[in-house]
C-alpha cells in the first residue's frame, strides 16, 4: 500500500489540533465536552485520510461516484468554508458592536467603574 | 447579602412598572436594562424606582443581561437575580430561589417551570426540550429548564460570569459557564404565568433554529 503525503500531513495536523484543543481544556478555556467534540472531529479527518475507503459509505449515501460529482462536492466544500469564514467575521463584528453599546450604556449610567460611586450615592 | 435584580427589557413600557414594583419587595435594588426600546420603557422603569441602564440600540437578551450584571457588580451586588420584564415570572418565587444560595448549597440557581403545575403550551414545552437537548449537546450538562430567564447568581457566580452571546443563546452559555467554572448548580421549581401577550413575544420556530445554530457555531469557534 502506497502512502500519499496527504495521508501523513492530515493526521499530523489532526494531532496538533487535538493537542491544541486539550491544551485549551487544561487552561480552562474550553470545557472537557468541547475538547471531546473537537477530538471527534479531527479524529474523523485523520481516519478519512488514512483509510479513504471509509468514504465508500459516503458514496453509498450521497451518490458521489464520478469526477464531475467530486468536483461539485469539492467546490461546495470550498464555498461552505468561505461562508463559514464570513459568518465568523460577522459574529466578531457583532460582538464588537455589542461590546461598544454595552460600555456606552454603563458609562452613561455612571456605572462603568469611574462613575459608579456617584451613581450609588445619587440613587441611594 | 446585597441582592440586586436585573431585568432586561425591550418595549415593555406597559408592564415594566408592575414588575419593578413587585420585585423591589424581595431585593435591595432593581436594575432595568432598556435594550434599545422604542417606547417609554426607560422612563416608566425609572419612575417605578429602578436604576436604568439604556442600550442605544437593541442588542438582544444576552447582551442586556450582561450589561445588567455589570451594573449590579458596580453597585456591589453579592447576589444577582435575573428575571423577565413581561410578567411571566412571579417575584414571589425569589425567596425560594435564594434559599440554596443563602444555605451555601449552590453558586447558580436555575428556575424550573416544569416541576410545578403550570399551564405551559405544548409548543413552548417542545421548544424548551429542543433547547435543553442543544444545551446538553454543547455543554455535556443536563438542566431541566435551561432556557428560563429566571436565575440567581450567588457571590461566586456573580463575580465570575461572563456572557459573550448576545441573543437568547446566552441561556445555554450560562450552563457552559457553570460547567467551565465548576459552579454548584441547583434547580428550584417556580410558577410561570403565560398570557396571550407573553406568548406573542416568545421565540418563533425560525428564531429557535437560528439560536440553536449559533450555539453550535460558537461552541466550535472557541
Amino acid at each position: 500500500m502506497s502512502i500519499t503525503p496527504y495521508q501523513i500531513i492530515a493526521p499530523l495536523i489532526s494531532l496538533v489540533a487535538i493537542v491544541y484543543a486539550w491544551g485549551l481544556v487544561f487552561r480552562q478555556k474550553k470545557t472537557i465536552w468541547e475538547g471531546a467534540l473537537w477530538t471527534g472531529f479531527w479524529t474523523a479527518i485523520a481516519l478519512i485520510a488514512v483509510f479513504p475507503y471509509v468514504l465508500d459509505y459516503l458514496t453509498f449515501a450521497t451518490g458521489f461516484k464520478d469526477r464531475q460529482n467530486a468536483l461539485l462536492i469539492t467546490f461546495l466544500g470550498i464555498l461552505s468554508f468561505i461562508i463559514f469564514g464570513l459568518i465568523v467575521r460577522l459574529e466578531e463584528l457583532e460582538q464588537r458592536q455589542t461590546k461598544l453599546t454595552r460600555s456606552m450604556a454603563l458609562r452613561d449610567a455612571g456605572l462603568d467603574g469611574e462613575g459608579k460611586d456617584d451613581a450609588k450615592n445619587s440613587s441611594n | 447579602m446585597r441582592v440586586i435584580a436585573v431585568i432586561p427589557a425591550y418595549n415593555e413600557a406597559k408592564r415594566i412598572a408592575g414588575v419593578v414594583e413587585h420585585t423591589q419587595q424581595f431585593v435591595d435594588r432593581v436594575v432595568v436594562v432598556n435594550d434599545g426600546s422604542a417606547d417609554g420603557t426607560a422612563s416608566v422603569a425609572r419612575q417605578a424606582g429602578a436604576t436604568v441602564v439604556s442600550h442605544q440600540q437593541n442588542c438582544g437578551a444576552g447582551a442586556a443581561t450582561m450589561t445588567g450584571i455589570d451594573a449590579a457588580r458596580a453597585l456591589q451586588a453579592d447576589v444577582i437575580v435575573t428575571l423577565d420584564a413581561d410578567e411571566q415570572h412571579d417575584p414571589r418565587d425569589i425567596p425560594s430561589l435564594l434559599q440554596p444560595i443563602l444555605a451555601d448549597r449552590a453558586d447558580i440557581i436555575f428556575a424550573n417551570r416544569f416541576r410545578q403545575k403550570n399551564r405551559i403550551p405544548f409548543i413552548r414545552r417542545f421548544f424548551n426540550a429542543i433547547g435543553n437537548l442543544v444545551t446538553f449537546a454543547t455543554t455535556g450538562r443536563w438542566v431541566n429548564d435551561s432556557q428560563c430567564g429566571f436565575k440567581v447568581f450567588g457571590p461566586r457566580a456573580a463575580r465570575e460570569v461572563h456572557i459573550r452571546m448576545s441573543g437568547y443563546e446566552f441561556c445555554t452559555e450560562l450552563v457552559r459557564e457553570a460547567v467551565q467554572h465548576k459552579w454548584r448548580i441547583a434547580e428550584v421549581p417556580i410558577k410561570v404565568l403565560y398570557s396571550q401577550y407573553t406568548l406573542a413575544k416568545g421565540q418563533s420556530f425560525a428564531n429557535g433554529i437560528r439560536t440553536a445554530l449559533r450555539i453550535l457555531l460558537r461552541s466550535f469557534l472557541r
